[in-house]
């Protein structure tokens, strides 16, 4: 009557804890899971192609729609990558203004993510809180360029426009009253004994299994490893900027969402800087009337939200699209971990495995 | 004996409805739509929404003082547009110097709202409105050209869907 039987569930396609359209199928022995695979693809709309048969100057707006909740990240990412390629500098201002867009794009994503993952698990009071303070930064992106979530902000060789009038209030006011948002987030999580069960040694990926698979982002940092982009290669006006990267050693789910609401205050003290030593000056660069690769292939990293998101451009002579476009996505790369996280553990957890992740799926299937 | 007592009395459990009850208080006391149009979300239909200068709504075409189109079919905005919604015919028309356009389509299904256009026109003759409430039943609306009821020159008709419209 009681046979020890595993079972095969599927969690997912449309689970709304999965963030988007990921099937995980599942094999469970009782309550534990024993197998896990993710599978992908439910959202594959082909952007490497698209890009490839459209000029380097169009693929911006495709790069919005991978990762819709860092938008401004990918931008830059993509705008930085075509500027190698082209051998263009890009004035200062337009650096420091990319680099506090950037910085604003990271607090919206890491609020989104505290939001929702703080749902997954069972606290619902953080959402509506976290989408607020979001809200305001939503503005801010359609203040600077008319867009909330797809943004196209950048250009290549800098800005299309210059900060609107009234944007530097905005930032005062949101900055002025950030830190006791973030206060009050912790104070409704950190110490809170249904979340620290939830959360505590939940899911663990020990550094040498996040960099053999090849995770960035939050979830390396929460490893013990500082690996951040932003110092280890700086790029944009990250050089000029003083910050600090956050790390813990318990690689664990609340040593994630403790690494991601330093980040956030770090995120904060980078536009302050920003705004502080804002040079003037142009913000486009001049450029030549047909854009010539200088070099034939450029892979170009930045410190997305999720991790780092790199561009790799191929140019060809005689042609204005690329010839190759390979985007390494981070949520695609820190989606592999999660059967190194889930096996051995409860179905519950992979909840908040998911969500300590922080995958897009638009990002992972492109 | 502290673990216990910890255990015992819920204190981070009250610290997190402490917050959530002065939100309560604050919201309770002060919420009136008539006073307070924006607390933290705005009533939105009810209350018109707040956009910005630079919001990139629907596609609109220019004319100038004499009520001529501006456009001078240089085709730049077919050419940039990343999921090519404009089809621009070119024309002549008797007394203009310049190229007339005879067909100007927009797809306004397909549009992305990314305001290439706008920015590839050399002669200012196209903008995007700030119009955001372009929902409507069928398909062919959303197809825009230089006639007709849903044209290019003037903001789309707002779809009847809620309350406050009638």
């Amino acid at each position: 009557m009681f046979k020890n039987e595993e079972m095969e569930i599927n969690l997912g396609p449309q689970h709304p804890s999965t963030h988007g359209v990921l099937r995980v199928k599942l094999r469970l022995d009782g309550e534990t899971i024993t197998h896990c695979r993710p599978m992908i693809g439910y959202l594959h709309r082909g952007v490497e192609k698209i890009c490839e048969n459209q000029s380097f100057f169009q693929g911006q707006v495709w790069t919005d729609r991978m990762d819709y909740c860092s938008a401004v990240a990918n931008n830059l990412g993509w705008a930085e990558a075509n500027e190698k390629l082209f051998g263009i500098t890009v004035p200062r201002r337009a650096q420091y203004i990319r680099t506090m867009l950037n910085e604003f794009n990271r607090l919206a994503s890491h609020l989104i993510w505290l939001a929702t993952h703080a749902l997954d698990i069972g606290a619902m009071t953080v959402f509506l809180y976290a989408f607020r303070e979001r809200e305001d930064i939503l503005d801010m992106n359609e203040a600077f360029c008319g867009s909330r979530l797809t943004t196209t902000a950048f250009r290549i060789g800098g800005l299309r426009e210059d900060l609107p009038p009234g944007f530097e209030k905005m930032v005062q006011k949101f900055l002025a009253k950030f830190p006791s948002c973030l206060e009050e987030y912790e104070n409704l999580l950190s110490e809170n004994r249904i979340w620290k069960k939830r959360t505590v040694g939940v899911a663990r990926l020990g550094a040498e299994d996040a960099i053999a698979m090849g995770v960035t982002g939050p979830v390396l940092r929460a490893a013990g490893v500082p690996y951040d982009i932003r110092k280890a290669f700086p790029y944009a006006a990250y050089a000029e900027m003083d910050f600090e990267i956050p790390t813990r050693t318990e690689a664990d789910t609340y040593a994630r969402y403790l690494v991601r609401m330093d980040e956030m205050r770090q995120s904060a003290r980078i536009i302050q800087q920003c705004m502080d030593g804002m040079p003037e000056g142009p913000v486009m660069a001049k450029l030549p009337k047909i854009l010539k690769p200088e070099v034939n292939e450029v892979y170009h990293a930045t410190e997305a939200p999720k991790g780092e998101i790199g561009y790799y451009l191929v140019g060809e002579k005689g042609s204005s699209n690329p010839y190759r476009f390979h985007v390494r996505a981070p949520g695609f790369i820190n989606l592999q971990s999660l059967p190194k996280m889930a096996e051995g553990g409860l179905i519950a957890d992979i909840v908040a495995a998911i969500g300590t992740l922080d995958i897009v799926l638009g990002e992972i299937d492109r | 004996m502290h673990k216990i007592l910890r255990t015992l009395i819920p204190f981070d459990i009250a610290k997190g409805l402490s917050i959530t009850g002065r939100h309560f208080a604050k919201v309770f006391f002060t919420a009136n739509r008539r006073k307070v149009p924006f607390h933290i979300v705005s009533e939105y239909p009810e209350v018109v929404a707040r956009i910005q200068p630079r919001f990139r709504g629907r596609l609109t075409l220019l004319k100038d003082e004499q009520g001529e189109i501006k456009c001078v079919c240089c085709m730049a905005c077919e050419k940039i547009c990343p999921t090519q919604v404009i089809t621009i015919e070119k024309g002549k028309k008797e007394g203009r110097k310049m190229p007339f356009p005879v067909r100007y389509d927009f797809e306004m299904e397909r549009c992305i709202f990314c305001e290439f256009c706008v920015e590839s026109c050399g002669f200012d003759s196209i903008i995007l409105n700030h119009q955001f409430e372009l929902a409507a039943y069928n398909r062919e609306d959303f197809s825009l050209g230089l006639e007709g009821a849903e044209n290019m020159f003037e903001p789309s008709q707002v779809g009847k869907f809620s309350v406050a419209d009638d």
